[in-house]
């Protein structure tokens, strides 16, 4: 019995295309393993393997189960650990982030008990799904708040972010909640994607392959005087007697700097 | 009052900013409220870091004063009225502005509004109440923010702004109303607790009525009425280190006046037009803060007023501010060290154990040992003198006896409580899910194992988690923690197992590891 390898775009929707693969082809969960085309680099002579194209009808079928058996919290976890990042040393080392969704997946359908699968940490799939989650988690949590808007000249708050996860989304989400009647866009510089959001509207993803810097950079005149108050209240707030630069960058690690006004160089 | 007319709001940022950054709270946490489409602002519960000063402190609201006049004269403060420092004080327009636009480029969380005394205490609290209004009213701001209760100020005005703020905190400032008298004579404990007890009467209340609500709706929907137990009263006791004759036991026959019952029945009064549709009363809780190290006060005293707060008091957070001397007052400790952290971390660590890991403060400390272990965290050291309670089986132990264990956090015990009912758990498990091992493996088995062969001996594992570095914190570590801190605190430099035992009172298992 040969391992069938099935070959996932890395997105959402391309693993959630992979997955209703997997229970059509009922090649049986033991005998199949699910990937990301970026990670494969090497092919095994004993393995199948089979490209998954992006269905998006299979997409809100798979969607509508994971929701109905794993709740809006449980289906949140999963997606966040499907828009991880997967580090070099994570491809070698770790289970693909499709596969150890595949198979949390399946523990959870099979064992009828939907996201509390989701606690079982001593399965290995499971705890990898647990460990992308938060990585993702953690990464849209801190830009929460180092994430910085400057106002342009036409009135629209504009926001550069460098993201190893695809966090974008869940941003753009709570930005919406946070700032409904302003304009404002999220440019994710890593992924090439950016977040629009129009006034009193919800907001529109779209890849943004080449950006204009000097669009991002004609600020309102306001813009200057907030800046320097702002600046200067940075400066002042922090206590001489207590200075200590590792614990700053500990708390707020370097990779963000670039994109936070008071840090950049 | 012309020089500051004159001011640029850029110049009065860099005063009232600077006169604030004393105050340690700057957390947003402890309210949830979605955005409601029109007007500016949503919370978090967990609350947001903005940014990190260069001490390393969370940043996450515009922390300022409203101004630095001050009539007060508390000795520790660098905006006591005998101070030559340049006076500054904002308009509830400047306050607004800054807020609104800081907050729509996401530098800030929120406002943490505080002052000095102005004219009077009535005077300056409102102000503070005409600033918070006029952002939550004409500017419709919906985040966070957090005010202060001006000591000695009318109830009304509290109960008012109250309304309109997400958090209210009034600083305790020095653990004894004895230290307070002599640094801070203007302030006493009765003026400090009277309003603290107040707003937690105010939080009941409101909270009360939003319960009562939910049964309501609940009931219409002909659903089970989920009646909450309003019955119980709050906690009736009273500070250690306070002064009976001044804020004795709430016993019902003390000098607190009625107007503010300790279980509070008198309905909050409301004020004229909301800012949310049934507005709520102090929702993200109260805190205080007290200031370490500038008076003689030991950890037992500091830690047991603490723990009288959370639980007469009801407070969200107790705040440790490790003193700096920015005053050169006489009557105030020189501190050549520099600013006490590794108490205040200590203080902290023990805080978390009484707030999260259901510990009490006589199982931390005594009369006869008033002081935390310097060399190692409350936690560590409470397990080496309980010895009797480990190891602890990670595949049985209930979750209250896994927050016991060092190296287990909260959040790893409920993890492992969840874990386990998908299979038994293996060290590896346990490491991937946030386990620190090296303090740990002292005091657990897994089905039945130790990682490795270890004796469950009091000053083996003593001197295996001293090594450990990071039982002195980085940040400590970091900022120039030396020795020197330790010939300050009155210890003679001992080698490190000798001084472990000193520190953990085991005097009597010295022969033990006579080799050492």
């Amino acid at each position: 019995m040969s391992l069938h390898v099935l070959i996932c775009e890395n997105s959402i929707d391309g693993i959630l295309s992979g997955i209703y693969r997997a229970y059509e082809s009922r090649y049986g969960h033991s005998s199949i393993e699910l990937t990301t085309a970026d990670r494969l680099d090497t092919y095994n002579l004993f393995c199948e393997y089979e490209e998954v194209p992006v269905d998006i009808q299979k997409v809100q079928k798979v969607s509508r189960t994971l929701l109905r058996e794993f709740g809006q919290e449980g289906f949140r976890t999963l997606c966040e650990a499907m828009s991880a990042w997967e580090s070099p040393r994570d491809c070698q080392k770790e289970m693909s982030k499709a596969n150890a969704v595949y198979k949390t997946v399946a523990l959870g359908l099979a064992r009828k008990e939907g996201a509390r699968v989701l606690n079982y940490l001593g399965e290995s799939y499971v705890n990898r799904v647990f460990q992308l989650s938060r990585s993702t988690y953690c990464e849209s949590h801190h830009l929460l708040g180092f994430l910085r808007f400057a106002e342009l000249e036409n009135g629209v708050l504009f926001s550069q972010v460098h993201p190893k996860n695809y966090v974008l989304p869940l941003l753009a989400d709570h930005f919406c909640d946070r700032l409904p009647q302003e304009n404002f866009i999220i440019y994710d510089d890593t992924h090439k994607t950016a977040a629009f959001h129009k006034a009193g509207a919800s907001y529109l993803l779209a890849e943004v392959p080449e950006a204009d810097r000097k669009f991002m950079e004609r600020y309102s005149a306001k813009e200057k005087e907030y800046r320097a108050l702002w600046l200067e209240f940075f400066r002042s707030i922090a206590i001489e007697a207590r200075k200590n630069p590792k614990l700053q960058s500990g708390n707020m690690p370097k990779r963000f700097w670039p994109d936070i006004l008071e840090m950049a160089p | 009052m012309q020089l500051t007319q004159s001011m640029t709001i850029m110049e009065k940022l860099h005063i009232l900013s600077d006169a604030a950054k004393y105050d340690v709270a700057c957390t947003s946490s402890g309210v949830d409220r979605g955005g409601n489409g029109k007007s500016m602002g949503n919370c978090l519960a967990p609350g947001v870091c903005h940014t990190f000063s260069a001490d390393g402190r969370c940043i996450s609201l515009l922390k300022i004063l409203f101004t630095n006049e001050c009539i007060f004269n508390c000795s520790y403060c660098l905006n006591n009225c005998g101070q030559d420092v340049k006076r500054a004080s904002f308009t509830p327009e400047e306050v607004c502005s800054l807020t609104m636009e800081f907050y729509r480029r996401n530098y800030i969380e929120g406002l943490f509004l505080s002052s000095g005394i102005l004219i009077s205490p009535n005077y300056t609290m409102d102000l503070i109440y005409q600033t918070l209004y006029r952002l939550r009213h004409v500017h419709h701001f919906n985040g966070y923010i957090h005010v202060k209760a001006i000591p000695g100020s009318d109830p009304v005005l509290v109960e008012k702004t109250g309304f309109l703020a997400d958090r209210m905190s009034i600083n305790l400032e020095l653990p004894t109303s004895e230290s307070l008298r002599t640094l801070a004579p203007c302030k006493s404990r009765s003026t400090i607790l009277r309003p603290m007890r107040q707003i937690q009467n105010g939080i009941a209340a409101s909270s009360r009525e939003q319960l009562e609500l939910h049964d309501w709706l609940v009931r219409r929907e002909g659903g089970l009425s989920a009646s909450p137990d309003t019955s119980g009263g709050f906690g009736t006791g009273t500070l250690p280190g306070g002064d009976p004759g001044v804020f004795p036991a709430a016993t019902g026959k003390d000098d607190i006046p009625d107007t503010i019952p300790v279980s509070g029945s008198s309905a909050p009064i409301r004020p004229v037009g909301s800012w949310q549709s049934r507005p709520r009363f102090v929702p993200a809780g109260q805190s205080t803060q007290m200031i370490i190290g500038a008076t003689p006060e030991n950890d037992y005293q500091i830690m047991s007023v603490a723990e009288g707060l959370y639980q007469n008091f009801k407070l969200k957070r107790v705040f440790y501010s490790a003193f700096v001397n920015v005053t050169g007052s006489s009557s105030l400790p020189a501190l050549p060290g520099g600013p006490p952290l590794l108490r205040e971390h200590r203080l902290y660590q023990a805080d978390w154990l009484l707030r999260y890991y259901h510990f009490q403060v006589s199982e931390l400390l005594s009369e006869d040992r008033p002081d935390f272990n310097i060399f190692l965290d409350p936690k560590c050291d409470w397990a080496l003198r309980h010895l009797e309670c480990f190891p602890v089986e990670i595949n049985r132990a209930d979750y209250k006896t896994l927050l016991r264990v060092p190296g287990i956090g909260y959040k790893s015990a409920e993890r492992i409580v969840k874990a386990r009912r998908g299979g038994r758990l293996a060290f590896a498990d346990l490491k991937k899910i946030g386990v620190v091992l090296k303090r740990a493996l002292y005091f657990i088995t897994c089905s039945g194992r130790q990682m490795y062969p270890t004796r469950l001996d009091e000053d083996y594992i003593c001197r295996n988690l001293m090594a450990d570095n990071t039982q002195i914190p980085r940040e400590v570590r970091e900022s120039g923690f030396t020795q020197l801190n330790l010939f300050d605190l009155g210890m003679v430099a001992p080698s490190q197992s000798q001084a472990a035992r000193i520190i953990t009172g085991f005097s009597s298992g010295i022969s033990q590891a006579g080799g050492v």
